[in-house]
């Protein structure tokens, strides 16, 4: 898609309730596989009003997820929930000519992990982030289901999610043994729950944006679904999103102790065993993500050096699970 | 050294030019020479270690039989994903430690999990 024009922004800005609002700049912000980012620099009553565009990187969103209108809506949903996330300003519609996606406002902050994660500065906000993580994951699971009878989430009980995730696995025609042992312990604990709670589904230190009293904002709803509220809880523990700060298991930032204990203040119900089996879950999903990148590579997707590297990383994922199979955490 | 230049040789020529151009590149190249360096040292180091016999040797111990690896690798993903492997049989744990140790050691040598699992626990 080429970059959006600045005058379909202005005209969207203008039909959401902006006409004052100048759109000066924009400019291309991250090219995920599934969405495409940008800063919009924009002038309102003399003062800047720095906003970001986020839209389907290929037009439209793929067939069985979320779509982006309704990303919006749990966003505002969410937000007002007593969520820190970014306003949603307008939500594009096919007339816009700027494809399937929408505008908020930008969050000052830190969104790069690493930085946060060791910087000197954030010393205070490291502190708050695993009791705020915590709060703010009870008050989502807390949302009645009901609340998003209108939204299109993906939903599906546990073990159709793991016979999804399997499959994905066999696609790439790799024998891994270590994946197969980690799915068969899956299969013995996985269950076959209804879904009962609104998971945000990427919910971990690489989609926050931190300032100096902790979490500002949560980022990136693109993969929430129905499904079971401890999944949030596992994945925020996985090792990949410690960015090497291994020892705070919680993140990079924080202890397993304090998560839960601050979940169960909030009101959430806490199942540890069970928190343990989606941090399996979720680390298997990040080994099946690394398997992915290879495979572009491999497959002629995507040629590059770094899609290859990564595939090499499916050895670490290998240990981590069998760390945690075999000693209960990691 | 029966030939001039080992494979090694090859391998450590080609890192050490593209360390020569780093201060040349800039942005995205500059970040690719980078994971291009590390992916020849993942080469160079799989040469001399030889991962591949290392988990050949563990999934044939504990299978009691010997085959090429992927033969063996097949097989044990077949027996896992029919239950007549679980988690719970005796010797599957250790031996897939054994074989993903060393090909972590070729991979990622720093790598945090890794360094731990190397010590007494």
């Amino acid at each position: 898609m080429t970059d959006p024009a600045l005058d379909a922004i202005a005209a969207l800005l203008a039909r959401a309730g902006h006409a004052d609002a100048v759109v000066t700049g924009v400019a291309a912000l991250s090219g995920g596989a599934a969405s495409a980012t940008y800063a919009v620099t924009v002038q309102r009553h003399g003062a800047p009003w720095p906003l970001i565009l986020q839209r389907a990187a290929a037009g439209s969103v793929t067939p069985g997820s979320l779509p982006k209108a309704d990303q919006a809506a749990l966003q505002r949903l969410a937000g007002r929930n007593g969520i820190p996330v970014a306003r949603v300003v307008a939500v594009l519609s096919p007339g816009d000519q700027l494809g399937e996606g929408f505008v908020m406002e930008a969050v000052a902050g830190e969104a790069l992990a690493p930085k946060w994660l060791r910087g000197e500065g954030f010393a205070a906000a490291r502190a708050a982030m695993t009791r705020q993580c915590a709060a703010v994951l009870a008050q989502l699971h807390a949302i009645p289901i009901g609340d998003v009878a209108d939204l299109a989430l993906p939903t599906g009980r546990t073990d159709e999610s793991l016979a999804r995730m399997t499959a994905h696995y066999r696609s790439f025609g790799v024998n891994s043994p270590v994946f197969d042992l980690a799915f068969a312990w899956l299969a013995e604990r996985c269950g076959a729950a209804a879904p009962h709670a609104i998971v945000h589904g990427d919910f971990r230190s690489g989609n926050f944006i931190v300032d100096q009293n902790g979490l500002a904002a949560v980022l990136d709803w693109e993969l929430a679904h129905l499904g079971e509220g401890a999944e949030d809880l596992g994945w925020l523990c996985v090792n990949a999103w410690r960015f090497g700060v291994w020892q705070k298991p919680v993140g990079g930032f924080g202890e397993r102790d304090a998560l839960y204990d601050g979940y169960a203040a909030a009101g959430g119900r806490v199942d540890r065993a069970r928190a343990h089996v989606w941090e399996v879950w979720g680390t298997l999903r990040w080994g099946l993500s690394c398997l992915q990148l290879g495979n572009d590579h491999v497959s002629g997707r995507v040629r590059s050096v770094e899609r290859a590297a990564i595939g090499r990383r499916v050895s670490e994922v290998e240990l981590d699970l069998l760390h945690l199979i075999r000693y209960g955490d990691i | 050294m029966s030939e001039q230049i080992e494979a090694t040789a090859l391998l450590d020529a080609v890192a050490a030019f593209l360390k020569s151009i780093e201060p040349e590149l800039s942005g995205r190249n500059a970040f690719h020479a980078k994971v291009a360096g590390n992916a020849l040292a993942i080469v160079r180091r799989e040469i001399e270690a030889r991962p591949r016999d290392v988990e050949r040797d563990a999934l044939a111990r504990f299978l009691g039989h010997d085959a090429g690896l992927d033969a063996l690798r097949a097989e044990m993903c077949g027996r896992l994903r029919a239950g007549q492997l679980t988690p719970e049989t005796p010797g599957v744990l250790a031996a897939l430690i054994d074989a993903t140790l060393a090909k972590v050691a070729v991979d990622n040598p720093r790598y945090a999990t890794y360094v731990r699992m190397q010590g007494p626990r």
